[in-house]
């Protein structure tokens, strides 16, 4: 066989395997890990009205992975009438992290400004993150749509990170590394991630030390919330289709070792 | 149906034509995707770096001190020139000053001092064996004795070292299958978007 048509019958039959479980839109159940079940529960305890501090610090690149985690997250904290501070600390996340929390917020028919706000982008992540534990207003003098922070109902009272209950950092790469070096370390607050699969591994050393206090972790996590919240979305739409073109990938890999083995025997042959 | 929609849903398709091979179409959809990020990130830090923390104040509000700022920042450009490149060092220095002086404590401490606490675990526990703490600390001493050069990897060294690679491996095949879960999702993600957006055959 070819290497192009190798190629094509990998790509052909994982994009065929993903496609037919997506067609047959069967519900996969999963069970909630220990950190997804942590990350719901101190969310569903959180009394009404509270404040969370939103961070959508991730390309748009990742926003298959990153939408349905994002979702979720909003839509819980929307769903117990928590107020919602979004910000961006990567400049692709800037009009993603607005069009999210608008469209999430419409959902639940909250208003802009009064259940929460997105204060935009800022550069320079450590300063903006530092500075935010001084003053959220000095480092987001207007929010996105260019109100002042001072006038926007949902900030009344807000100062710093002493009255914001948790920060939930939205990523894909290591930007909540400085959430956790700052803002956890230095301001005791919780922080809490949700980010894409890949970075898993990257975030384990700080969750097994208490400095982040939980993960939800991929499309899987996603699901996993999903299930907790009772609304299923992207996550769990997409886990029949996660489990069968991971089988594809392993049945693969054990076809490839035999025909490996088969050639290297005929060789010594 | 909305423009915005067809447009993805063309363009996630030019891109997965690179399966077949390298093709114009792919390119074309390539090249959009990097001068669209690099023009919208071009865009938001014009307006919130040098509009919003430097312009604004320093002409409409008359802040002078933000001269300083602009004259370090345009200090930068110097190193255009071979005769003045030396003047970006000032800019440079006063960065890393500033970055090292803010980020060396903080990491010192989240990322040596917190780990290394978080390391030492009791290897009995509640009146119980600690498995977890035994593996820790296995894996801890032998992957150090890996990275441990100033003593050739021979004997109890040798041995050592041997069982930290193979918790290096554990580490990376997680870590890459990890990735690969990711890069699924990121497919599974695009033809969800494909099936149910873009064609709406699922409702």
């Amino acid at each position: 066989m070819t290497r192009l048509k190798t190629r094509w019958v990998i790509f052909g039959g994982l994009f065929l395997m993903i496609t037919l479980s997506y067609l047959l839109n069967v519900r996969f159940e999963s069970v909630a890990s220990p950190e997804v079940q942590k990350s719901y529960t101190y969310i569903e305890d959180l009394p009404e009205g509270s404040v969370i501090m939103v961070s959508f610090d991730h390309e748009a690149s990742s926003l298959p992975e990153i939408q349905p985690l994002a979702l979720v997250v909003l839509r819980h904290a929307f769903k117990n009438n928590l107020k919602i501070i979004g910000v961006s600390l990567f400049a692709e996340g800037t009009a993603i992290g607005y069009r999210l929390l608008s469209q999430t917020a419409s959902e639940f028919d909250k208003r802009y400004g009064t259940d929460y706000v997105f204060l935009g982008f800022k550069p320079q992540q450590i300063s903006a993150i530092l500075g935010m534990g001084e003053s959220i207003r000095h480092v987001f003098p207007e929010d996105y749509l260019g109100t002042p922070t001072d006038e926007i109902p949902v900030m009344h009272g807000i100062v710093n990170y002493d009255q914001v209950e948790m920060v939930v950092s939205i990523t894909d790469g290591a930007l909540t590394v400085h959430w956790i070096e700052y803002v956890g370390s230095q301001y005791h607050q919780q922080v809490m991630a949700a980010l894409t699969a890949a970075m898993i591994t990257t975030y384990d050393p700080y969750l097994a030390s208490g400095q982040l206090f939980s993960v939800v972790g991929g499309l899987k996590g996603a699901a996993e919330y999903e299930n907790l919240l009772g609304q299923p979305g992207g996550g769990n739409r997409g886990m029949l289709a996660q489990t069968s073109a991971h089988l594809y990938v392993i049945v693969l890999i054990i076809i490839g070792n035999i025909l490996y083995f088969r050639d290297r025997k005929r060789g010594k042959e | 149906m909305d423009i915005g929609l067809i447009i993805a849903g063309i363009l996630t398709l030019a891109i997965y034509t690179f399966l077949y091979k390298d093709n114009p179409i792919y390119k074309a959809a390539e090249s959009l995707l990097i001068g669209l990020s690099i023009g919208y990130a071009l865009v938001i830090y014009w307006q919130t770096t040098l509009v919003d923390r430097l312009f604004a104040p320093l002409f409409w509000h008359g802040e002078l001190a933000m001269i300083i700022p602009l004259v370090l920042g345009l200090l930068m450009f110097t190193r255009f020139s071979n005769r003045l490149s030396w003047l970006s060092r000032i800019p440079i220095a006063l960065m890393i000053g500033a970055g090292a002086g803010v980020a060396i404590p903080a990491m010192l401490y989240a990322r040596t001092l917190k780990q290394m606490s978080a390391s030492v675990m009791p290897l009995v526990d509640g009146g119980g064996f600690n498995v977890e703490a035994l593996v820790v600390i296995v894996g801890l001493l032998t992957t150090l004795a890996y990275f441990y050069f100033s003593r050739e990897h021979k004997g109890a060294m040798g041995v050592a070292a041997k069982v930290g690679t193979y918790f290096l491996m554990i580490f990376f095949g997680a870590t890459f299958g990890y990735t690969v879960m990711s890069r699924m999702s990121t497919f599974i993600g695009r033809i969800d978007f494909l099936l149910t957006d873009f064609l709406r055959v699922l409702a």
